[in-house]
């Protein structure tokens, strides 16, 4: 693990925890084991193992609050594990993390998420997490249960043993008990997100048992580990003015000229001489040390950047995780009738890299979940989003979509429906969500346009197949129909004209000449549709 | 079909249902023989088709036609269309009559005989109703020419003067002499080339009443004892057999007929209408299923004035009371009969309906002199005296 970076937040924190997504008993079992995972599959990339993870969720008793059972959740990885000092840091300090403001498409981004989960069992059951670790380095695991000391921001390290693992190498095993419920099925169920979370992550091996249900097992289909590109730095067009100097804190005591030249992409000594010219900026401000600067200072340079024009971002430090790997991923979500996967080229929206993918199937087999609504799965940075819906970009794309013209049900800008599944993934070094707990992706108008395309592709591909399926059908109910109905019409006119034998064969040839004319017709569109989808 | 249609004219006199259908079979299965499509063609009968001309009183069909072709998706229809044909010439050679449901079982039991015609088994009633209809707009034949009759609703006639004959099926004819039926109504059936009138002494007018209750009132309380008239109930939207029978009234005894219901939209427009000039669903059988010469007696809004009659306001905010606010609007604007002058004075009285949103009972007759249980006849006849209709 690399630098760990701290601050003293845990009070501001553990006094809100709504916003980092223990805003209900609900939300807190699928956030706990959301931070876990999330932070499980990170680890395995960044060391490059083919992630295994363990998951058992268990109702242990009543929770001390009002409406919930005690739930304990088990998550267990196979990733580089963390040492002895790294594990309290990881466990019970807020803003302790690796990946903090790199500008790299990792599923955590903040270092909040695992501190928040340990508080969160502190708080309704008394006690943090218990976890096990073993580095590779480590001769035996070992074992303690972490508390966040909230008045100082630092973790607490209580019971601290060594122990014997059998046969595993490296890995952690985590535990919380905490105050919740479960809801399995949903947009906020367990189910939803483990399922979501295989069919972005091809490379994953994952058993879980859920309460009382069968253990469930999904095998990996992909032994590629995803490389996650390597950082990139924030474009000065994404910035606001008070994010601009909160950034500049985290350079500490160094010029300005220096922090604007390796805090930001697309910024070079000629860009900066070009704008201090432009704007009339004083070089003595640019070698001024960052923490000398005035508010005042800071906006002039900042507003001077806005103006400028600059290049573009480049797109390399997008993460993609491919068509290929999603076709393969896609049948673990069930019984497909037939998918149509669509990975877009790295664009720029917003001055940002970003990069849409959409994985669309049928499926045969609903497994009692309603045959009529399509689901809908939205991912950022590989991290399923199960809440507020309504105001994300991913579901507004969605409702912008004419999904008719692709053979689809929809009511007028809305979701369309039917026995399908919609999975669209975001991955973008810098995310916007509407707010700290990830649930929802800021809707601009860029973005909303650049996934509107990716869904289009992906609905014409489907439509191809909607298609053909209609026209077969066509053919057999066409054939179906001469069969059928040929016979009785001609018996009743030769009935009611009482028309000799003769005449009765005649019609009888060209009545079938006729109907066999349309079922021709029809064949032929059937294969002209057949062409098409190869 | 073009053939059809000369064959239709020449036997308009006299139409002959079985030579009819005949000769549409065969130019359809010549058609087969020649791999040739065979269409079906009927009159559209809906209001975009319908053409009214006071002169003539009634809904005549326009020039639209609805075509349906023998192809893959219709080969069903057409089957099924046969099949019943069938059917229904054999009841007219026997001379047996069915009602539609009753045709939907013994479709039904044929089909369960032959499993070979299983494919064009009904599952629902309404199915095998809408082949009856289509095949009656081939045709250009009334139902009841298929022997296949309705439930005959209301009709319940009155009166000490009128004697009718009906010719029967078999050839034997009856009599019926009304003012012997005592307190019992004749109603007639829905084939009015059947009947012919006589009168035993003159008779003045008819009476049609919109609800068959106070018709039975009027008669009980000796309407038809004091005076030489026919009353006829109704009961709501007149059916065929109704639109027939006074139709024969009308053209036979040559006497004045006058409704009375009461004074709302739908009365005027659903009722009183269908009953005067007939409706685009039955464009073709409109000849000889309404009386033009009908004239509208009330309620009149004149009337609620003079006589000070209890009304309902309209609420806009029932759905069904908005929805025939709706249609009263859509009336005036698009009904060729709201919009013809000779009817100025119908549409004036929906108009005044839109305008006061109130509705007026043919019963608040009765609160004019609660009294006097005579007190509607007493209005109805000075309304018809001093020529107070429309
Ligand atoms: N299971 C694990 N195995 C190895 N290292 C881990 C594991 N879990 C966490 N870490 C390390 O601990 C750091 C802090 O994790 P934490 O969840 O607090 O923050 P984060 O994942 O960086 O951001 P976020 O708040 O968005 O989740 C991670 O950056 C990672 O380096
Ligand atoms: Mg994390």
């Amino acid at each position: 693990m690399s630098k760990i970076k701290t601050s003293s937040t845990a009070e501001y924190f553990s006094k809100n925890l709504q916003q980092v997504g223990f805003s209900s008993p609900l939300k807190a079992v699928l956030t706990t084991l959301k931070e876990a995972v999330d932070n499980s599959l990170d680890a395995c990339e960044d060391s490059g193992i083919l992630p295994h993870i363990k998951i058992n969720i268990s109702k242990i008793g009543k929770g001390s609050s009002r409406n919930t059972d005690l739930i304990k959740i088990k998550i267990e990885d196979n990733g580089p594990g963390l040492s002895v000092q790294d594990l309290p840091a990881v466990f019970g300090e807020y803003l302790a993390s690796s990946k903090f403001g790199k500008g790299q498409c990792s599923r955590g981004q903040q270092g909040i998420g695992i501190s928040a989960a340990t508080t969160w069992a502190q708080l309704t059951n008394a006690t943090g997490v218990c976890v096990e670790s073993k580095t590779k380095n480590m001769q035996q695991a070992v074992s303690m249960v972490i508390d966040v000391d909230i008045k100082n921001n630092k973790g607490l390290v209580k019971k601290k043993t060594s122990i014997k693992w059998n046969k595993k190498k490296h890995g952690l095993k985590a535990s919380f008990v905490i105050d919740g419920r479960v809801q399995l099925n949903g947009d906020g169920g367990l189910i939803t997100y483990l399922e979501g979370t295989s069919l972005v992550n091809p490379h994953l091996e994952l058993d879980y048992t859920l309460l009382e249900n069968d253990p469930v097992s999904v095998k990996r289909v992909s032994d590629v580990i995803p490389k996650v590109p390597p950082p990139t730095l924030p474009h000065p067009h994404t910035m606001k003015l008070g994010e601009f100097i909160t950034y500049s804190h985290l350079y500490g005591k160094i010029s300005l000229s220096k922090f604007l030249k390796t805090g930001f992409s697309r910024i070079s000594d000629a860009t900066i001489k070009e704008i201090s010219k432009k704007n009339k900026i004083k070089s003595s401000l640019l070698n001024l040390s960052l923490p000398k600067l005035l508010d005042s200072d800071f906006k002039k340079v900042f507003e001077a950047l806005q103006e400028a024009t600059l290049m573009n971002p480049q797109t390399n430090s997008v993460l993609i995780i491919g068509e290929k790997a999603l076709e393969q991923s896609i049948h673990r979500i069930g019984d497909v009738d037939f998918f149509s996967v669509v990975t877009r080229k790295p664009r720029i929206c917003d001055f940002k890299p970003v990069v849409i993918e959409v994985a669309m199937a049928r499926l045969n087999d609903t497994k009692g979940k309603d045959e009529n609504s399509l689901q809908l799965l939205r991912f950022a940075n590989r991290v399923p989003l199960q809440f507020d819906k309504s105001s994300c970009a991913l579901t507004k794309a969605v409702e912008s979509v004419n999904w008719k013209a692709y053979g689809l049900q929809q009511s007028k800008n809305s979701v369309p429906s039917g026995p399908y599944v919609l999975a669209i993934s975001m991955t973008s070094p810098f995310i916007k969500f509407k707010n700290a707990s990830k649930e929802t992706v800021d809707a601009s108008e860029e973005l909303v346009e650049e996934i509107r395309k990716a869904l289009i592709q992906t609905g014409q591909k489907l439509g191809r197949y909607i298609r053909k399926e209609k026209k077969e059908f066509d053919l057999e109910r066409k054939i179906q129909h001469i069969e059928k109905f040929a016979p009785i019409l001609v018996n009743a006119l030769v009935k009611i004209t009482k028309a000799p034998i003769k005449r009765k064969k005649k019609a009888e040839l060209g009545l079938m000449k006729i109907l066999g004319r349309d079922a021709k017709n029809a064949e032929a569109e059937l294969t002209q549709a057949k062409e098409k989808l190869k | 079909m073009a053939k059809l249609k000369s064959v239709f004219k020449m036997n308009h006199a006299q139409k002959d249902v079985g030579k009819l259908a005949h000769a549409l079979c065969d130019t359809m299965l010549k058609d087969l023989e020649g791999a040739k499509r065979p269409t079906l063609e009927a009159v559209k009968c809906s209001l975009d088709n319908a053409i009214y001309n006071s002169k003539v009183g009634f809904f005549t069909p326009g020039d639209k036609r609805v075509k349906t072709e023998l192809n893959v998706s219709s080969v069903q229809k057409m089957a099924r269309s046969v099949f019943l044909l069938d059917i229904f010439l054999e009841n007219l050679k026997a001379g047996g009559v069915n009602t539609k449901r009753e045709v939907y079982y013994r479709a039904k039991g044929w089909i369960k005989k032959d499993p070979k015609l299983r494919p064009i088994d009904f599952e629902v009633q309404e199915e095998s109703d809408s082949i009856i209809s289509f095949l009656c707009d081939a045709l250009e034949v009334y139902r009841e020419e298929l022997n296949c009759v309705a439930n005959d609703r209301g009709g319940q006639t009155y009166s000490q003067q009128l004697i009718v004959t009906e010719n029967l099926p078999d050839g034997t004819k009856a009599h019926i002499d009304l003012g012997s039926l005592g307190t019992t109504p004749f109603q007639p059936k829905n084939r009015p080339q059947s009947f012919s009138l006589k009168m035993k002494s003159k008779i003045k007018f008819c009476l049609v009443v919109e609800s068959e209750g106070t018709a039975n009132t009027l008669v009980t309380n000796g309407i038809t004892k004091r005076n030489n008239c026919i009353v006829v109930g109704a009961q709501g939207v007149p059916s065929n057999g109704v639109r027939g029978w006074v139709k024969t009234i009308q053209d036979q005894l040559k006497i004045p007929v006058f409704f009375f219901g009461d004074l709302d939209a739908y009365t005027l427009q659903n009722i009183y209408r269908t009953l005067k000039s007939g409706s685009a669903a039955s464009l073709i059988r409109n000849k000889n299923f309404c009386a033009p010469d009908v004239k509208f007696l009330g309620v009149l809004p004149e009337d609620v004035k003079k006589y000070d009659l209890d009304c309902y306001s309209v609420k806009e905010k029932d759905a069904s009371e908005a929805r025939s606010l709706k249609k009263a609007r859509d009336a005036l604007q698009n009904d060729p009969f709201f919009k013809d002058a000779k009817n100025k004075k119908l549409s004036q009285v929906l108009k005044w309906l839109l305008k006061n949103k109130i509705r007026c009972e043919q019963q608040a007759l009765f609160s004019v002199d609660p009294k006097d249980i005579t007190v509607p006849e007493k209005i109805i006849l000075d309304k018809i005296k001093n020529k107070i209709y429309i």
